[in-house]
C-alpha cells in the first residue's frame, strides 16, 4: 500500500494534497518518536503480562526492527498512515485484545529460511 | 437547469429482448412505457423517476458547493455524488431538513476502483421513513486522504467506518473509535482492496511443538491459476456507450454542477 | 387543549407538549432569524423561508391542536415540534457551512463513469 501511494504522491507532488495529521516531515517524524517511545516503554509490561518467552531486550530489538522495516519512507502522509496503524496495534497489546500468539507471530519461529544454494533449492521441490 | 442536471441513466427495458425481431417495437414501448404485456420487464415508473428527480435537483438547489452530479437510476434510485469534504454538511442537511428528514443510516460502505485517480468510492444509504424514500451519496477517496466521520451525524456510522476501514484501508478523520472489527490481530493488508490476492498473504496452524498458532507465509503447492471468468455475453447492455453523442441540452446554462 | 386528553404520541423518547404553540412560534421566529443572516438569493434561504413562514401562518392562525396537526400534515405536532429544532440547529449550521457558494472542486476526470 505504502508503496504504491508513494509513488502516486511522488507524481502529483505538485498537487496540493489534505494532510492526514502531519503538515510537513519533522512533525510526522515527532510522531514516529513519540511512538516508538511508547512500544519501548511498554515492552517490559508486555513481557510479563502475556509470559513471554522472550526477554525484554529481544523485545526491543524487534520493535527496533519492525520501524526500521520502513525507514525509507518519506512521505509524510504515508508515515501518518503507518504510524496510525501502530498506535492500534499499540492499543491492541496494552489492553491484551491479543494473545500470545498474536505477539510471537512478529517473531515467525516456525518458518525455516529459504533455500539458497541449487541443490537444497532442488530437495525442497518447489520454487526453483 | 432541470433537464441538463439530471442524467438519467438508460433504463433497463428490454434487456431481455430478441432485438432483431423488434428493435422498433422497444422502442416505441420505451416510450409508451407499457408493459403490462411482458412482466419480465420492470415497468418503468415515471412518476416516481421524477419525483426523484426533482428532489435530486432540489438537493444539488440548496448545496451546491459539494454536490457534483446527480442522477436516477433505472431502478428508480436517487444518486448524488459529492466532494469528500461536504460529507458531513450534506448528511447533516439530509438529516435535519423539514423536506429531507433521512434520519436512518441503512449502509454505509466502499468500492474499489484501482484504475481511478482516487480509487475508493465511499457509498451512504440513507432512509426517510416520514417520506418513505431512499437516497444514495457517493464520494470518493484515495489511500492516503482521509474522509470526514459521520459518526457525528449517525450514530449508525460507528461500525461500518471501522468496517470500511478494516476492509479498505480508508480512514476516517474524527472518529470516536477507529479500530479493527472484522480481521484477527497483527492481521496485515485490507482484504477488500483489489490488489488483496485472493489466497492472502498468511495461512495460520496449530505447532504442536509450541503449543501454540502461528502463522506463516503462504505456500501453494501449485501456482494459483487465473481463470477466465467473464462471460462470453454482454453483461450491462444498458450500460453500452452511446455511439453517437447527445444533443447538448441548454448549453451555457447550469454549466457549473453539470458534469 | 389536546394535551389534557393526550397522554402519548405514542412514539419513544417524544414526551407530549403542552404548550405546542408558543414552542413553535418560538421555534420558528428563532429559525426565521438565523435564516436573516444568510444571502438573499441563498436557496436554502429562500426554500426554508417559505416552507417555516407557510407553517409559522398556520400556527399563528390555528388554534386548535388537531386542525393545525391537519393542515400541517407532517405528523403529529410533537413531530412537528422536533422537526422544527432539527432545522433550527441546522440553520445555525448551515451559516458556517456556506453551502450556497459555487463548487469547490470539479470531480477529477472518469471519476462518476460506470462502468469503467
Amino acid at each position: 500500500m505504502a508503496s504504491t501511494a508513494a509513488t502516486r504522491a511522488a507524481a502529483g507532488a505538485s498537487k496540493v494534497v489534505k494532510p492526514i495529521f502531519s503538515r510537513d516531515l519533522d512533525e510526522a517524524k515527532r510522531r514516529v518518536r513519540e511512538l516508538y517511545r511508547a512500544w519501548y516503554r511498554e515492552i517490559p509490561n508486555s513481557v510479563a503480562l502475556f509470559q513471554l518467552d522472550i526477554n525484554v531486550r529481544q523485545g526491543r530489538d524487534k520493535v527496533r526492527e519492525m520501524f526500521d522495516r520502513n525507514k525509507h519512507v518519506n512521505d509524510p502522509r504515508v508515515i501518518d498512515m503507518l504510524v496510525i496503524k501502530g498506535k492500534m496495534e499499540l492499543q491492541e497489546t496494552i489492553h491484551v485484545w491479543k494473545q500470545k500468539t498474536h505477539i510471537m507471530r512478529y517473531f515467525s519461529e516456525s518458518q525455516e529460511p529459504r533455500p539458497k544454494d541449487f541443490l537444497s533449492k532442488f530437495y525442497s521441490g518447489h520454487d526453483p | 437547469m432541470a433537464a441538463s442536471l439530471v442524467r438519467f441513466v438508460r433504463g433497463g427495458l428490454g434487456r431481455s429482448y430478441n432485438l432483431a425481431r423488434s428493435a422498433c417495437v422497444l422502442q416505441q414501448q420505451t416510450r409508451l412505457q407499457s408493459s403490462d404485456t411482458s412482466p419480465t420487464i420492470r415497468p418503468k415508473d415515471a412518476v416516481a423517476h421524477s419525483q426523484l428527480a426533482a428532489f435530486g435537483e432540489f438537493v444539488a438547489e440548496m448545496m451546491p458547493k459539494y454536490i457534483q452530479q446527480v442522477q436516477v437510476t433505472c431502478f428508480n434510485e436517487l444518486e448524488v455524488m459529492i466532494h469528500p469534504d461536504g460529507v458531513v454538511p450534506v448528511l447533516t442537511f439530509l438529516k435535519d431538513h423539514t423536506n429531507a428528514q433521512f434520519r436512518n443510516m441503512i449502509d454505509l460502505t466502499a468500492v474499489d476502483v484501482p484504475s481511478r485517480q482516487n480509487r475508493f468510492e465511499i457509498v451512504y444509504h440513507l432512509m426517510s421513513l416520514r417520506y418513505n424514500s431512499r437516497i444514495r451519496i457517493k464520494t470518493y477517496t484515495d489511500e492516503l486522504s482521509p474522509v470526514d466521520s459521520v459518526v457525528s451525524v449517525h450514530n449508525a456510522a460507528n461500525w461500518y467506518e471501522r468496517e470500511v476501514w478494516d476492509m479498505y484501508g480508508v480512514f476516517f478523520a474524527n472518529h470516536p473509535d477507529l479500530r479493527r472489527i472484522l480481521t484477527d490481530y497483527g492481521f496485515e493488508g485490507h482484504p477488500f482492496r483489489k490488489d488483496f490476492p485472493l489466497s492472502g498473504y498468511v495461512e495460520v496452524r496449530y505447532d504442536d511443538e509450541m503449543k501454540r498458532v502461528v502463522a506463516e507465509p503462504v505456500e501453494l503447492s501449485q501456482e494459483f491459476r487465473k481463470f477466465d471468468l467473464n462471460t462470453p455475453w454482454e453483461v450491462f447492455p444498458a450500460y453500452r456507450e452511446p455511439k453517437e453523442v447527445a444533443p447538448k441540452l441548454e448549453a451555457g446554462d447550469a454549466a457549473p454542477e453539470k458534469k | 387543549m389536546a394535551g389534557l386528553l393526550k397522554k402519548t404520541t405514542g412514539l419513544v423518547g417524544l414526551a407530549v407538549s403542552h404548550n405546542p404553540h408558543e414552542r413553535l412560534r418560538n421555534l420558528y421566529s428563532k429559525i426565521l432569524a438565523s435564516l436573516q443572516t444568510m444571502p438573499q438569493d441563498a436557496a436554502y434561504r429562500k426554500y426554508t423561508e417559505q416552507l417555516v413562514g407557510e407553517r409559522f401562518n398556520h400556527v399563528q392562525t390555528e388554534p386548535d391542536v388537531d386542525k393545525l396537526e391537519n393542515k400541517i400534515n407532517c405528523g403529529q405536532i410533537e413531530e412537528v415540534i422536533f422537526q422544527a429544532e432539527c432545522e433550527l440547529s441546522l440553520a445555525r449550521k448551515m451559516s458556517e457551512w456556506k453551502p450556497w457558494e459555487p463548487l469547490i472542486e470539479e470531480p477529477p476526470n472518469n471519476q462518476w463513469k460506470w462502468p469503467v
